[in-house]
């Protein structure tokens, strides 16, 4: 609690201060992150940053509603005032005493491999990482123009305390490298961008992870200029193992976020028990993988992380839920209670959100069985509409099917569909499920670190935009 | 704003006593509140008060940014010695430097110079927010015909910024921006099929503020919906609503700031001066119209902005030039962004929505992107829309799950339309749109 420069006997009146109104539940989420960024443009890392922030948010429920108050200060009196404010979701006057005893959890997850802590080292020693992408980049090719590389790391310092009595702690590890490239070639100008992010310690800006940059980043470039729009319409479309797991994300994620469903909106919210998709299928979302940008020891309510079965065997078996969704539905909250800071109140958002590989055979096998249709491997973005279940995602790189071969590369489509069609239109799941490490972040209200991964899987349609 | 001043003074100050030898230090602080229904009951209430201080800082022909919001004495001093310790071990660029006082803004005195607050906004007591919340919530309130009302999220939101900008040469500038904003979003449930619908509304005085259409207009936009479904794919007209138009606008922006002609990024690399699009497209800067949402007299950093033409009769008239890029690219420096952009009215002023469905005749009229992206360096996009099929100028089906695909130079090139309808609650003025010989996949 010296971090905060709190006691246990002010923690304690905070949350009675919150649930002086009548509130049924009150917690407190402080946070000190500091964050670092290092740029290579132009060859020369010649730009940087160090930011700072520090604060503690306090939530008071009444039933489901929300009462939320801020403060960049922990001084008693500050936070006196932001238990006040949020109490005033309430409107009664009780009172209350607060948690008689402080309970300290530990977690049983241990999310964050770390040797070396981001905040001791200095950040010199990442420049000849970032040169090395560089150089490598362009010794490979020799249409490459422009190259940006950007390291950044958070570590986050989190302590949480509830009505309950509980005291979390989390110490939160966050590492990113994305490089932008830009390529010429006869007068055409086509960039590409790649990232890895993980939950570790600075030991992640090692050679391995140049390699892997700097491949991803060669890969498909003489694709990228031979690139064409393909014929628009209804077709078949093949999604490549990894980064396709943008479809689970839009297209269920989403929906079977428990707030969405609690209200009413979710085209899934009538759906719990009912099979959405083919028997063998298995959708995950999963606070728990070592190392994945979406994990977490716990959540920002301050339930542990937890691997959480959306769909088993094809039916709808799990919402993903915070404390409030969790209490309305009469079940277990499952760790999904995440927030951007301590700016926000926590909502249910996803983690490493995944289908579990299944048994159709390959990626090639699901290719050889398309007479028609598109083969989609990198993607940028996507979007939901979530009564309508409408989803999208921008394809940045594929191929065209013809009589179950890949022939004419295309990029810059976007793809359309509806969730639970798309979902039931799932006719083949290949065993090769990958995790893709990218800096995915998803922009619900806040902005959060998660992950996707998928297997290849066939979508026997989907509408594909084109001329 | 006393205090704020005196803050990034000794801001200033402590990180010249580090070793900065340059030094430009923006404070932001912002108050806002907001209280949330749903389903006509009050569903949050929040009070946010932030403030936090950023730093450009130079030192030995480096740089580096900066940012804190632990803002007492001891903290700030250890934060700087750290921040000028990483700048000093950055590669030197010679580019980086603070803006030249003659660019600078020397207008920004009080920060009220554009008329952005609400003499009332401190008397807004916790009531009276629930109150214009509760009233503007329509759950249970409207006639229901052939669908079902399922859920109603509304929020009314009321905020004040703050900026103050002071460098080490003497910049000084304030603003302070008040907002008031009600959103509201509706699923509507109509044989067995959910639809949705949005609509807000924002101003700079409370009184300014439109709460209570909005619902009922998203009502009416998610009913609009019932029964869409895609069409055939097809080359045709598109026009845009104005409330979603800048979809089609912001790339061309985004492709002018020189931090991605300088990368060669952009579609609009090696255009200024050129005419580019067609003659019907002229983008006009209009940053300083009082009591607009946006105004602002400076940009962040501190340099004055300008009314001026960014597109003239499809010709690039300026690229987004800040001082770090001008010496890069060896050209004038400009602003940094447009402040406040307006897409002109062409062929003539005054048309509206109903006039330009009416001189296209048919094609399909956009009232919703659903995701899509484009690609910066080639102009070409690919987006979701949703919104309906006209004939004859009138709305004949309503449309969704479909997508529209091309390149932005193209499309502009094939502008047949801009209203004169664009809403003066949003940043950018965009009007309705008409573009012919589009596809669209269904």
């Amino acid at each position: 609690m010296d971090r905060f420069g709190i006691n246990g006997t002010q923690l304690r009146a905070l949350v009675a201060e919150g649930l002086g109104r009548g509130g049924s539940w009150c917690d407190l989420y402080f946070e000190d992150t500091v964050y670092c960024d290092l740029l290579l443009r132009d060859s020369e890392v010649s730009s940087g940053g160090y930011h700072q922030d520090y604060g503690c948010g306090i939530r008071v429920l009444a039933g489901e509603k929300t009462g939320y108050a801020y403060s960049e200060s922990t001084d008693f009196t500050s936070l006196i005032q932001a238990a006040r404010a949020a109490s005033a979701i309430a409107s009664g006057e009780v009172s209350v005493s607060g948690p008689a005893a402080i309970r300290q959890l530990s977690s049983p997850n241990d999310c964050y491999p770390q040797i070396s802590d981001w905040r001791q080292t200095e950040a010199s020693s990442f420049v000849p990482m970032l040169k090395r992408i560089e150089e490598d980049i362009r010794r490979a090719d020799t249409r490459v123009h422009k190259v940006m590389a950007m390291l950044s790391w958070s570590v986050s310092e989190v302590m949480m305390f509830n009505s309950l009595g509980e005291l979390t702690r989390d110490s939160r590890p966050l590492g990113s490298v994305s490089v932008s490239t830009v390529f010429k070639s006869g007068g055409r100008i086509e960039n590409k961008r790649v990232s890895r992010s993980f939950r570790c310690g600075a030991e992640m800006a090692a050679d391995s992870l140049v390699d892997q940059l700097v491949s991803s980043t060669l890969k498909g470039v003489d694709e990228m200029f031979e690139a064409k729009r393909p014929k628009g319409g209804s077709m078949s479309v093949v999604m490549g193992a990894g980064a396709s797991g943008i479809l689970l994300h839009e297209a269920m994620g989403h929906a079977f976020e428990a707030d969405f469903n609690r209200k009413g909106q979710s085209v899934f919210a009538d759906k719990m028990g009912r099979r959405i998709c083919a028997k063998g299928i298995n959708i995950i979302d999963d606070g728990t993988i070592r190392g994945n940008r979406g994990s977490c020891n716990y959540d920002d309510e301050g339930v542990p992380g937890q691997k959480t079965y959306m769909v088993t065997d094809g039916v709808l078996t799990s919402f993903l839920h915070d404390r409030i969704s969790a209490s309305y539905f009469g079940t277990a909250p499952t760790g999904n209670g995440r927030r951007e800071s301590f700016r926000y109140n926590p909502i249910p958002r996803m983690r490493a959100t995944y289908m579990e590989s299944g048994t159709d055979g390959s990626v090639e096998d699901l290719i050889a069985g398309v007479s028609k249709g598109v083969y989609v491997d990198q993607f940028a973005n996507g979007q939901v509409k979530i009564g309508e279940g409408d989803f999208t995602f921008y394809v940045k790189s594929g191929f065209l099917i013809e009589n179950g071969r890949l022939t004419m590369p295309v990029k810059d489509i976007n793809i359309i569909g509806n969730g639970p069609q798309a979902l039931a239109d799932i006719t083949a799941v290949a065993s090769d499920l990958i995790i893709d490490d990218s800096t995915w972040t998803c922009g619900k209200e806040q902005s959060v670190p998660v992950s996707c991964g998928m297997p290849s899987v066939l979508v026997k349609r989907l509408t594909v935009g084109g001329e | 704003m006393e205090d704020s001043i005196r803050l990034v003074q000794d801001a200033i100050g402590y990180a010249l006593e580090a070793g900065a030898r340059k030094v430009r230090v923006t404070l932001n602080r912002s108050v806002e509140n907001l209280v949330a229904t749903l389903n006509g009951e009050i569903d949050k209430v929040t009070h946010c008060e932030d403030r936090s201080l950023s730093f450009a800082i130079f030192a030995d022909g480096r740089y580096g940014s900066f940012s804190t919001d632990k803002l007492d004495t001891r903290s700030l001093k250890t934060f700087l010695e750290k921040a000028v310790g990483i700048v000093k071990m950055m590669a030197p660029d010679e580019c980086r430097n603070l803006p030249s006082p003659e660019r600078c803004c020397t207008s920004a005195t009080t920060g009220n110079e554009l008329d952005l607050t609400d003499a009332t906004f401190e008397d807004i007591s916790p009531e009276m927010r629930r109150r214009i919340a509760l009233d503007a919530a329509i759950f249970g309130k409207v006639g229901e015909e052939g669908f079902k009302l399922i859920s109603e999220e509304g929020e009314y939101s009321d905020s004040r910024y703050q900026t103050v900008i002071m460098d080490s040469q003497g910049l000084k500038c304030l603003h302070t921006e008040d907002n008031f904003d009600y959103g509201v979003e509706v699923t509507i449930e109509a044989d067995g099929d959910k639809y949705s619908g949005w609509w807000w509304n924002s101003s700079s005085r409370l009184l300014g503020l439109n709460a209570a259409e909005c619902g009922r207009e998203a009502v009416r936009r998610a009913a609009s919906q019932i029964g869409s479904s895609p069409i055939k794919s097809v080359r045709t007209n598109m026009v845009i609503d104005s409330d979603v138009a800048s979809k089609v606008v912001s790339p061309i922006l985004n492709a002018l700031n020189a931090y991605s002609i300088q990368q060669n990024n952009s579609f609009l690399n090696d255009s200024l001066g050129k005419a580019i699009f067609g003659e019907g497209l002229t983008i006009i800067d209009l940053p300083h119209i009082p009591g607009q949402t946006c105004s602002k007299l400076f940009d962040s950093e501190g340099v004055a902005t300008y009314e001026a033409p960014i597109i003239e009769k499809g010709v690039v008239r300026q690229y987004f030039v800040n001082s770090y890029m001008s010496a890069k690219l060896g050209i004038a420096p400009t602003v940094e962004d447009a402040t406040r952009p307006k897409v002109m009215p062409w062929p003539e002023k005054g048309l509206t929505r109903q006039d330009i469905l009416a001189r296209c005749s048919e094609g399909i009229l956009v009232t919703e992107f659903n995701g899509g992206n484009s690609n910066s360096s080639t102009g070409d996009f690919s987006y979701g829309v949703e919104g309906f099929e006209f004939r004859n100028g009138r709305i004949v089906r309503p449309v969704s799950g479909m997508l529209v695909t091309g390149n932005f130079i193209t499309l502009w090139n094939r502008l047949i339309a801009a209203g004169d309808d664009a809403r003066p609650c949003m940043s950018k003025l965009i009007p309705t749109l008409a573009f012919a010989d589009v596809d669209f996949s269904g």
